[in-house]
Order: C-alpha cells, then structure tokens, then sequence
C-alpha cells in the first residue's frame, strides 16, 4: 500500500467518523418529530334488535287543578240569641244593603237582620256601606240569585246568610274569602278550593295522576326515526342515484340492501356494502352485480350526509351503521 | 440519555439505526460501511496520485527533452518512480541490449523498442489503474447490497407486524426506517464511487495517452539515432 493510499483511508476513515458523529449527535435529526398518536376506540358490540319503538311515551297530561273540599258544607247555625243586643246597632245597616245588593230581592226581613250581624262585624258593617257600591259587583251579584231563591218562604234563613256574607265580604275583601265552618253558605254550592286562590294546592290532584314518574326517555332508535333517517338518506342520494345508467330491462326492480357505515359528520366510515337483494328475477338477475356497483357509487358519490340526527348516531340500532334498501330510479 | 446513542424511534442517528437492525441488515450495513471508507480511501489516494503523476510526468518529458545526453539523462532520471521514467529505461534499456551487438538489425531493433516501450507504458497504466475496478464494483453493486438489506429489512417488519397483531405505522416505522437505512448506505458508497471511477478513468486515459505520446517521441529520437549511428 503506497502512502498516499494510506493518508487517503485515513482521511476517509477520519471523514466517515466525523460524518456517522455528526449524524448520531442529530445534526440532521428532524427537529421535532411528530409523535404519533393512536385514538382508542371504544367498540360495544350489540346484537341485532327489533326496529320498535321502544322509548316510553312521555305523558305530557297535566295534573288537574282540583282543591279538597273544606269539610262537609254545614247549614248555618241558628241565629243566637246573645246576638241580638248587636242587632240594634247595625240597624241603620239593614235598609242599606238590601236596597243595593239585591235590588229585586224583596225579603230582607227584620228577622234576617239581626243573624247577619256577628259580633265582630259590627263597626266595619258601617263604614263599608258606602262603599258597596264597588264590591257589590264581585260578590253580591253572584250572590244575589240565592237570595232571589230564598223569597221562597221555606228557606228563610239562607238569604239572610248570604245577605250577610256579601256584606261581610264587602267588608273584608280577602280575608272574607276563606269561609269559617260555621257561617257558609249551607245550601248554596260547596266551597270551591279555587276560593281560596288561584295557585292553591296547585299541581295537586285528589285522585290518582295518570302521569308517571319515570326516567328520561333515551333517544332510541324506533321504527318511525329509522325510517324519518331512511328517507332522508334517500333524499340525498337521489341526486347521485339519477346519474347511474341503468344497466338494462328490469335492473330497476331490483332492490339492493346495502348498509352503510357511518361517521358522526355524515360521511362514510367505510365502503357501502351490499347485503342482500329483492326482486331479482330471470329477466334482471345478470345486472346484479352491476345494479349492486351502482348503488355502492351513488352512496359514495353523495357521501356526506348531512341533517341526519345527531343524538341518534350512536344509539342502539342508530345510524352509524344503518342498513336501507335501494333502487334504481325509473 | 446519551445523545450518541439515542434509542429513541423517531431518531436519525445511524448508531441508533445500526444497533436496532437485524443482523443481516446489520451485516450488510457494515459491509457497506467499510465499502464507503475503502472507497474513500481509493478516491482520496488515487486522486492526489494522478495528480503528482501527471505533474511529474510533464516535468520529466520537459526535461527529457531539454536534455543533450540522453545517457546522462537515463543515469540521473532512469530509477525514478514514474510511468513516463519506467517508459524510458525500457527503451533505453532496450536499445542497449539491440545496439550491443556488432551487426545491427534496424528495422528489428525499431520493432524491439517499441514493443519494449509499449509493454512498459501498458504495465504502467496497469499498475495506475489497479484500484479502479473496485470502484467501479462499488459504484454498481453497493445499491444493489443496499437494496438487499432494505428489503430483508422491510420483510423482519412485516413479520413484525404479523407477529404483534397491530398494523399501526408505529409498529411499522421504525423497522422500515432501519431497513431503508441500508439503501442510504449503500447509495452513499456508491454514489462518490462512479463519479471517481469515469473522473479517474477519464485521468488515466489522460495519462495513457500522454505516455504513449511520450513512448513515441521516444521511439522517433531512437529510431533517427538507429539511423544516424550507421
């Protein structure tokens, strides 16, 4: 070996280092490589199911406004003889009232007059007379048939009460409302609990609701949403389905049930596949396959699908994997 | 970690590359890798040889043709290591050996001198161009050796793959990286070595010529001696 053979595998020695060197060090070394990255996939396998519907229907009737009754309606009591010494004392009162609230009522008798005055009444039985005019309209006009009623002599005693508690209501507006056991209008209409305010025992019932209390309907795949998705899947295909050319006679009887695999934005997950035909008879069977070529096309070439719901995606029997039938057009 | 010997996958370092591959790639690399450094080694040494050889070479005839006595000439230059000095002691040396006689044939001495001349030029350019061939092998072979490494490489992956049930480009990459490692090899042998093989034919050629030029010159100065001496 001469010597400049010798320097020149030194020198390519030297070189060869100085080169592997620098490239262990990274002088090449790409600066900041991408780490690849695997997304896990969950995957359920379900079995196949009944296309039904299977969500509960939501009972949507609401409960019935209806207050309890407030006790059995009791007649009034007779009038009590420790009352009477009042009596006198609302007398200016009686010509009052009876000329206003009941204009026809042609029995507001002395004998009335001293019932309607309970003992703590008597002032305020005074001051509202003027007023009566005003509450009158409320209370005393409804009022006012039952004492027409009472002319009749048998039921004195009613339309003395009702005189009374159209002037006591008149007296006290709101607190007047919720009747006492003791002073109600015996024979008159029971007591209704929307007298005692429109939002009393609201929501409540006094018989069983129809309603139930059950757990949130679960978005389900039943028969009417897969067919809702069906159509709108066809819908958007039909565009694509009307470029395929028909192959021949009769291909267009042929139904090819294909099943797509679909992503959450609509489009395909993987290529349409053709799980069965109809309709296949003598005349078309030699399309088949090409009617089977042109419906996986016409999926593909309209693949995104869009408007498909959402929350139905990933349901059972959802359309991430959704099976529908298809025919050529014509 | 040692940056030298970065174990990491998503490395270029070639230590890392080397020490993962399989052993066959691994044979192949290094077998490459020691045909990159001779190759090297050829190229630097043959390159500064041609060049001293040629500037030599166009010193020696400038004097040789400058000189008055050839035989002075022929004693001070005869011995040197140069393809055109080789050339002129076998002329010279020739032409003694067919001039010692008494009874001189010329036109058997002319042929004698120039087969003599034309040997000793042909055994220089030789001996010149003994490293070539190698080079010439690298440059065409190395891929091809790459190439089998790689994808001896690239089937040790797949394998891979089959064997760990997961196809995902982070079981794949790596072994594949290593594998097309040996291709890069390869190419970097082979690469300088063609170019240096046409360069370095193209500069032995050169020298051939030159010499042969020189060996002719030669032949005329002693063929018109053969001449005049009678």
């Amino acid at each position: 070996m001469e010597r400049s053979e010798k320097i020149g595998l030194g020198v390519a020695l030297g070189g060869h280092a100085v080169l592997f060197g620098l490239l262990s060090v990274g002088f090449l070394a790409t600066p900041n490589p991408e780490t690849l990255k695997q997304q896990p996939i969950t995957v359920s396998l379900v079995e196949e199911v009944g296309k039904e519907a299977v969500s509960p229907t939501p009972n949507v009737e609401p409960a019935q406004s209806v207050a309890p009754e407030e006790g059995p309606p009791e007649d009034a009591a007779p009038p009590e003889p420790v009352e009477a010494p009042p009596a006198p004392k609302p007398d200016p009162a009686p010509p009052a009232p009876a000329p206003k609230p009941a204009p026809p009522k042609p029995a507001p008798e002395p004998v009335a007059k001293p019932k309607p005055a309970p003992a703590p009444k008597p002032a305020p039985a005074l001051k509202p007379q003027p007023k009566k005019p005003t509450p009158a309209p409320e209370k005393a006009a409804p009022a006012k048939p039952t004492p027409a009623k009472p002319s009749a002599p048998a039921a004195k005693p009613a339309p003395a009460k009702t005189a009374t508690r159209a002037a006591a209501s008149a007296a006290k507006p709101t607190t007047a409302a919720r009747g006492s056991g003791n002073s109600p209008t015996a024979t008159a209409s029971k007591p209704r609990g929307s007298r005692l305010g429109d939002d009393f025992l609201k929501g409540l019932s006094d018989r069983p609701s129809t309603s139930k209390a059950e757990a949130a309907p679960a978005a389900k795949m039943g028969a009417q949403a897969a067919a809702d998705i069906g159509s709108a899947i066809q819908r958007q295909v039909q565009p694509c389905a009307n470029r395929q050319v028909n192959p021949g006679p009769g291909a267009s009887r042929i139904r090819v049930t294909i099943n797509l695999k679909l992503n959450r934005d609509g489009s395909l997950a993987a290529r349409p596949r053709v799980v069965g035909h109809s309709g296949v008879d003598d005349e078309n069977s030699r399309y088949v396959d090409r009617v089977d070529d042109l419906a996986i096309a016409s999926f593909v070439g309209c693949a995104p699908l869009r408007g498909l719901p959402a929350d139905l995606y990933d349901v059972q029997n959802g359309w991430s994997n959704f099976t529908l039938r298809y025919k050529l057009p014509g | 970690m040692n940056p030298v010997f970065n174990m990491d996958a998503a490395t270029m370092s070639p230590v890392a590359l080397f020490l993962q591959a399989d052993w066959v790639v691994k044979f192949v690399m290094g077998g490459l890798l020691a045909a990159s450094i001779w190759t090297w080694a050829i190229i630097i040494g043959f390159s500064v040889r041609l060049k001293r050889t040629r500037k030599d070479m166009t010193k020696f005839e400038r004097d040789f043709w400058k000189a008055d006595d050839i035989d002075a000439f022929h004693k001070a230059e005869a011995e040197r290591d140069l393809p055109s000095a080789r050339v002129f002691a076998a002329g010279v040396r020739e032409w003694r050996h067919s001039t010692a006689g008494g009874q001189i044939d010329k036109g058997g001495t002319r042929e004698r001198l120039a087969t003599a001349m034309g040997a000793a030029a042909a055994s220089e350019i030789d001996r010149l161009s003994d490293r070539l061939n190698i080079l010439a092998t690298v440059g065409s072979v190395a891929p091809f050796v790459g190439l089998f490494g790689t994808v001896w490489g690239i089937m040790r992956s797949f394998t891979g793959i089959a064997s760990a049930q997961n196809s995902s480009l982070a079981v794949v990459a790596p072994g594949i990286a290593e594998a097309l490692f040996a291709t890069a090899i390869g190419l970097f042998a082979a690469i300088p070595a063609v170019i240096a093989y046409n360069r370095f034919s193209h500069g032995v050629n050169r020298i051939e010529a030159a010499l042969n030029r020189f060996a002719d010159g030669f032949h005329t100065t002693l063929s018109r001696q053969l001449d005049g001496s009678r």
